[in-house]
């Protein structure tokens, strides 16, 4: 297992490299160029290309591109040109909302996927199932912003149960407990956005799989032993299954990473999402890659801990 | 300064915002506090304004942030904009117009109560004009020899040259507290944002009493502010939202009270709330298309009229502003003093393009109902922004018109930085894009010819006259004295069509009926936000 581990990690930070590599130079393949933060008929060119100069904007890409890689191995992200920050204070501030947001849409989404999910599998073929699997085709089919826009309008606007958007109420400086119901209340809707479509697909995937568990000849031969139906199902068929469930339950988690954008600028959540957007409007390339990275990188360890996890749960992934 | 307005029965399942009126608890009054609260799709890119982003919201809010000298005023319609005493009371010229002297009023101070001085007006000269500071627009100050401090009250502007826009040039820009921001050297600066704002003492009518990035800022009355009557509202809330859709909805329900940048439709349907005013005012803009003069035909003025000629402009503004524009008729929008009021916009007539057309040499000879001359059709690709909706729209009805007359015009969107690039480098055959003007009217950037090699000429239009007249509208003594050659400037763009000069739309804001004295103008939607007063004495729940 150790040693499983170690590859693993080693191929991770491979592929930690690569996908940094590449969100580097296809950002910089992007049609405009990094000094169109700069653009502006006012501006004469001679200060256009001092700023250019002031960002780095004017060594060669392979220059910039080693003084970026080496910023990063010492945590320097470099500045933002849009905020004149450094861009490392601007993931600080804007991780920790992606981070719950994406944590709550993913207990949203386990939740609601397994007890749907599991629901449908045990009373699989019959009026409850065909409901499920149509309520959870029509939500995995509607696009994120989309629904997070029409819960908006209805929860927010029309009825006005939750809060229209944000994430903290204007000079709200309570004490921690109120600041947290504060968050919370504001979250509810996002979370919905995020993790009711994700929890469909989730639903579907749960449901397969525990179908396909419970055609396996090792339930016959438990149930054929006098094992109580629930315990065969409990015990047995949705531990075989959980190896894939996992799996796709640790990409779901990056998936809500990355798919966080959307949903954060329809509810105006302070997150890495919509700086991310906001940086790539005003082409703030220094934001944007560590924006890009960070979601890539979410990935990647996402995928990481799925795999382990699945590795620790299923012995012939582990002894492979 | 009690400020919690959101209330949550979470037990009943009902939420209620209590804006606009409270009880000052804190300061153990009975006063009121009146606030009112607005919405920006873009969040406040720094408090200084040498090296924030200059975005137009971050301009809007710094104006009531810091003081300048003189406040240029929006009454440029019949003369060019006069200024009205802000930090500066009075201002006195020598006789060869090459030194300027303000004189400071003496009971300005900071919002920390250190008085501003001549010392601070020489500061910020000084941080202006520094290559470390990299302000993007020094190049203002390059007439100026220097900036002297005569006395503490008394400061002295000396140029090397008098010309037209001296003093515009010498009140660019907000005083900066030299005794705060003086301590950190300016090679520091373009990376002290977070410094900045933790080091914040402003001058003008607010101060920053809360900034939450990404999410919201609160303007808060400076009690030390030199007018005592401003502002009337004791608090501005500015709620960022980025998804400027939802702007509409959120002034409907009353989650806001103010929004601005809204679009023709929202204005539609906001018309019909009893609760809301929309405001539509004349802005400095207006849209174009360019056309590539490198590129035959279009190096062509005759065909250049032509492809105006068959563009319903009037139609367009009815169908796509439904009257909040008016059509275009010259690079100098028409509430300014210098636009050329005898200059007709070219009337939309189809017939007289085709006939253009064809003295040009363009026949229909193979029947596919697009014109040819020497055996090329006459077929173009048409790029505007993604991000722009109604231009968007615009290109198609456009399309369809240019098809009436034989002209294949290709609607193409594209990314805003991605379609600019291309522009300068002359990478398209026209371009529908927007420009907004300032009050100096200098069009150098887009019609000169040494502008054509990586400028803003996206069309590469070259005219000696043009060029001349450009460069003596900068060079005048004063700018009334460049009318003349304005008019000349206007008449040869009308007649040569480098752009097809398409509309000035308005800008458009909604305010709740109880927010009054709301009077935003061509150099800001929230020019006068001190002076904004809510009707309304009692509380009130949403």
């Amino acid at each position: 297992m150790t040693r499983l581990l170690l590859v693993r990690i080693a191929a991770s930070l491979l592929l930690s490299w690569l996908v940094l590599t590449g969100v580097f130079f296809l950002l910089h393949l992007l049609p405009g160029d990094p000094g169109a933060a700069f653009e502006d008929p006012r501006v004469p060119r001679a200060q256009r290309e001092r700023l250019r100069e002031i960002y780095g904007l004017d060594r060669p890409l392979a220059v910039q591109y080693g003084r970026w890689l080496a910023g990063i191995a010492t945590g320097e992200w470099g500045y933002s040109f849009s905020q004149q920050r450094p861009v490392g204070a601007i993931l600080g501030e804007t991780l920790p909302p992606t981070l719950l947001l994406s944590a709550t849409a993913l207990a949203v989404e386990l939740t609601v996927g397994f007890a749907l999910g599991m629901l449908a599998a045990v009373r699989a073929h019959r009026f409850v199932d065909h409901l499920i699997r149509a309520c959870s085709l029509a939500l995995w089919s509607v696009p994120a912003f989309w629904f997070g826009l029409l819960l908006f309008l209805l929860f927010a606007i029309e009825w006005r149960f939750f809060p229209a958007g944000g994430w903290r109420e204007v000079g709200s400086r309570a004490g921690a407990l109120a600041a947290g119901g504060d968050i919370g209340w504001h979250l509810v809707l996002p979370a919905l956005a995020l993790g009711l479509p994700a929890g469909a697909a989730t639903a579907r995937f749960v449901r397969a799989t525990l179908l396909e568990q419970l055609s396996e000849p090792f339930v016959t031969s438990a149930l054929a032993r006098g094992l109580s139906p629930s315990r065969v199902l409990w015990r047995h068929a949705l531990r075989a299954g959980l190896g894939p469930i996992t799996q796709v339950a640790g990409l779901s988690l990056a998936a809500l990473l990355s798919g966080t954008l959307a949903v954060e600028v329809v509810f105006a959540w302070p997150g890495l999402g919509r700086a991310t957007y906001e940086a790539l409007v005003a082409r703030d390339y220094p934001l944007l890659l560590a924006g890009t990275a960070v979601s890539a990188l979410a990935v990647l360890a996402g995928s990481f801990v799925a795999e382990t996890i699945h590795a620790a749960l299923d012995p012939r992934v582990r002894d492979a | 300064m009690r400020s919690s307005p959101l209330v949550a029965t979470l037990a009943a399942g009902v939420l209620l915002v209590a804006c606009g009126s409270e009880p000052d608890r804190e300061a153990g009054d009975r006063r009121r506090v009146e606030s009112a609260t607005g919405v920006s799709i873009s969040d406040l890119s720094g408090v200084n304004e040498l090296v924030a982003s200059d975005v137009r919201f971050t301009t809007d809010v710094l104006d009531h942030l810091f003081s300048q000298l003189l406040s240029e005023q929006a009454d440029f319609a019949e003369h060019p904009p006069t200024f009205a005493p802000e930090l500066a009371s009075s201002f006195e010229w020598s006789p060869d117009r090459k030194t300027l002297t303000f004189h400071l009023r003496p009971d300005a101070v900071w919002s920390d109560g250190a008085p501003i001085t001549a010392e601070d007006v020489r500061f910020t000269y000084e941080a202006q004009t520094s290559p470390e500071v990299a302000w993007s627009y020094s190049h203002l100050k390059d007439g100026l020899a220097d900036v002297e401090v005569v006395d503490p009250r008394t400061v002295r502007y000396r140029f090397r040259e008098s010309y037209a826009y001296s003093l515009v040039d010498a009140n660019e820009g907000k005083i900066l507290p030299r005794h705060v921001w003086g301590q950190i050297p300016f090679a520091r600066w373009r990376e002290s944002a977070d410094w900045f704002r933790e080091h914040l003492v402003t001058s003008g009518p607010f101060v920053l009493a809360e900034w939450r990035p990404g999410q919201h800022l609160v303007l808060a009355r400076n009690d030390r502010f030199y007018d005592r009557a401003l502002p009337k509202l004791d608090r501005v809330v500015f709620r960022i939202v980025p998804d400027a859709a939802t702007h509409v909805d959120l002034l409907a329900s009353g989650a806001i009270d103010f929004a601005c940048g809204l679009t023709p439709s929202d204005a539609k349907r906001l018309a019909k709330s009893p609760d809301v005013r929309v405001i539509a005012f004349a802005f400095r803009q207006y849209d174009y298309i360019a056309w590539n003069t490198r590129r035959p035909p279009f190096d062509d003025p005759e065909i250049r009229r032509a492809l105006t000629l068959a563009i319903d402009r009037q139609g367009l503004v009815d169908s796509l502003f439904g009257g909040f524009a008016r059509i275009a008729s010259s690079p100098i929008p028409s509430l300014f003093w210098a636009h050329d009021r005898a200059l007709a916009p070219w009337p939309y007539d189809p017939r007289e393009a085709r006939s253009i057309l064809a003295r040009q040499g363009f026949a229909d000879r193979d029947g596919d109902g697009i014109v040819e001359r020497a055996g090329r059709p006459f077929a173009f690709e048409l790029t505007t922004n993604s991000s722009n909706r109604l231009r968007s729209d615009a290109m198609v009805l456009i399309q369809a018109q240019l098809q009436a007359i034989g002209v294949a015009a290709t609607p193409r969107t594209m990314e805003i930085h991605s379609l600019t690039e291309r522009n300068i480098a002359h990478e398209f055959d026209a371009t529908l894009s927007g420009w907004a003007v300032d009050t100096t009217l200098d069009l150098k950037a887009y019609f000169h010819s040494s502008e054509a090699d990586g400028g803003y000429n996206f069309g590469d239009y070259r005219n000696n006259e043009v060029d001349r007249l450009l460069d003596a509208t900068r060079r005048a003594a004063s700018p009334e004295a460049a009318r003349p050659d304005f008019e000349r400037l206007q008449r040869i763009l009308h007649a040569e069509q480098p752009y097809t000069f398409l509309w000035e739309p308005q800008r458009i804001c909604a305010v709740r009926s109880d927010l009054t004295d709301v009077s935003p103008n061509a150099l800001s939607s929230y020019f006068n936000l001190p002076e904004w007063r809510r009707l309304r004495a009692t509380a009130g729940s949403r």
